[in-house]
């Protein structure tokens, strides 16, 4: 079959040769590319519609215990947060410079604008590492694991019990972003092979652009996330 | 912002060779946008150690909806991308809403927590509801209120 492509006289209507990257159920570069963006953008709805269940639990939640909520949320480290908002906006930037580097193909400036994102991504996991083991040296866990009711701590008096329901939220919050930060390294680091095996060109930039775009959404929901559960008590 | 179903909308001119137009943002102005998504943070940090009361959560989402809005529209390309995609993105928030009112709404009948007594207080009789709030730990807690009824531990 595949020799008669060849010969076939419809390979003359189209506009273009079909080129390596052009999957053959297109008909054109740019009918795929439409393609992948609006599978990308629909991803994207039932992400935010997944965090959404969290963010309404947490909206109930402060909405009942305003005054535990506060007390609770003194012990997360505004800074720790702070310096994770900026390492992620930063990422964020090297993520569309990247789109806009191999936009005009230039593979060498997307490869270390990738690289900078995947090491902002791992800066970010550290930190929240810290934020985490402290936590759990505190006590400041889900459910029957929290002790913090035990004993005051660094200042603080010992929470109420019932505190425990804000350190469900943070960590289940701010555990599945911390999900996604893996993925999104995942995802950055197959696109960085695919630019450097040298597939992309500015006709074909797609995984840069589609993985840039769940990069940002990882961000997005970040920053929802910070003032909402360190700033706002 | 026509809401043409073609490329053209887009001030690339009439492309119909199939090829892809996208809108390539240049270096200053990502630049540009990432400062000030780096000056609203440094707002709503300095916002939080001021007490607007009830306004403080009002506040703190106002700013990161304008900070997401940046991304969305220019690292994520909203603003030059087709119409529908960015349609099906505020869908998205739409329906957020939707599934977020609801909730509220349902809660006006329910019960509310007596912090003080640490019962349950039903909505509409003001009664204590049954079970109480039990405090596992013992009673140094501070919910320790509820160690009245201990009589009956471990009720999780």
């Amino acid at each position: 079959m595949a020799s008669t492509h060849d010969t076939a006289p419809h390979a003359e209507t189209l506009a273009h040769a079909h080129p390596a990257f052009l999957h053959h159920h297109y008909d054109t570069p740019e009918q795929q590319f439409d393609s992948a963006k609006l599978g990308m953008w629909v991803f994207i709805v039932t992400e935010i519609l997944m965090f959404g269940g969290l963010f309404v639990a947490y909206g109930i939640y402060r909405g009942q215990e305003t005054h535990i909520f506060h007390l609770a949320h003194e012990h997360l480290n505004k800074v720790m947060g702070a310096v994770n908002t900026v390492v992620l906006l930063f990422s964020s930037l090297t993520a569309a410079l990247a789109v806009r580097e191999s936009q005009l193909g230039r593979r060498n400036r997307t490869t270390v604008y990738l690289v900078t994102t995947i090491l902002c991504a791992l800066v970010f996991l550290v930190v929240k590492y810290f934020e985490y083991a402290h936590k759990f040296h505190d006590g400041l866990l889900p459910g029957r694991y929290f002790t913090a009711h035990l004993h005051a701590a660094h200042g603080h008096e010992a929470l109420p019990y019932r505190a425990h329901m804000f350190f469900a939220l943070y960590f289940m919050m701010t555990g599945l972003h911390g999900l996604h930060v893996i993925v999104g390294m995942c995802v950055l680091v197959w696109v960085l092979k695919v630019n450097l095996a040298g597939k992309l060109s500015p006709e074909f930039f797609t995984p840069v652009e589609i993985g840039a775009l769940y990069w940002h959404l990882v961000d997005l929901v970040w920053i929802y996330l910070f003032p909402l559960l360190y700033l706002v008590g | 912002m026509s809401h043409g179903s073609t490329h053209a909308s887009d001030g690339h001119g009439a492309h119909d060779d199939g090829r892809v137009h996208a809108h390539i943002s240049p270096f200053g102005f990502l630049v540009a946008i990432f400062a000030a998504l780096i000056v609203l943070t440094l707002v709503t940090v300095k916002a939080s150690y001021y007490d607007f009361g009830s306004a403080n959560a009002v506040i703190a989402v106002f700013i990161a909806t304008v900070k997401a809005a940046l991304v969305a529209l220019f690292f994520m390309h909203l603003k030059s991308d087709k119409p529908f995609h960015g349609f099906i993105f505020v869908m998205a928030f739409v329906f957020l809403g939707v599934f977020m009112l609801f909730c509220m709404e349902d809660l006006g009948t329910r019960g509310r927590l007596d912090d003080s007594a640490g019962v349950q207080i039903q909505p509409r009789s003001g009664d204590v509801a049954p079970g109480g709030l039990v405090t596992p730990g013992g009673p140094e807690g501070h919910g320790a209120a509820a160690s009245a009824e201990h009589g009956a531990p471990a009720a999780h």
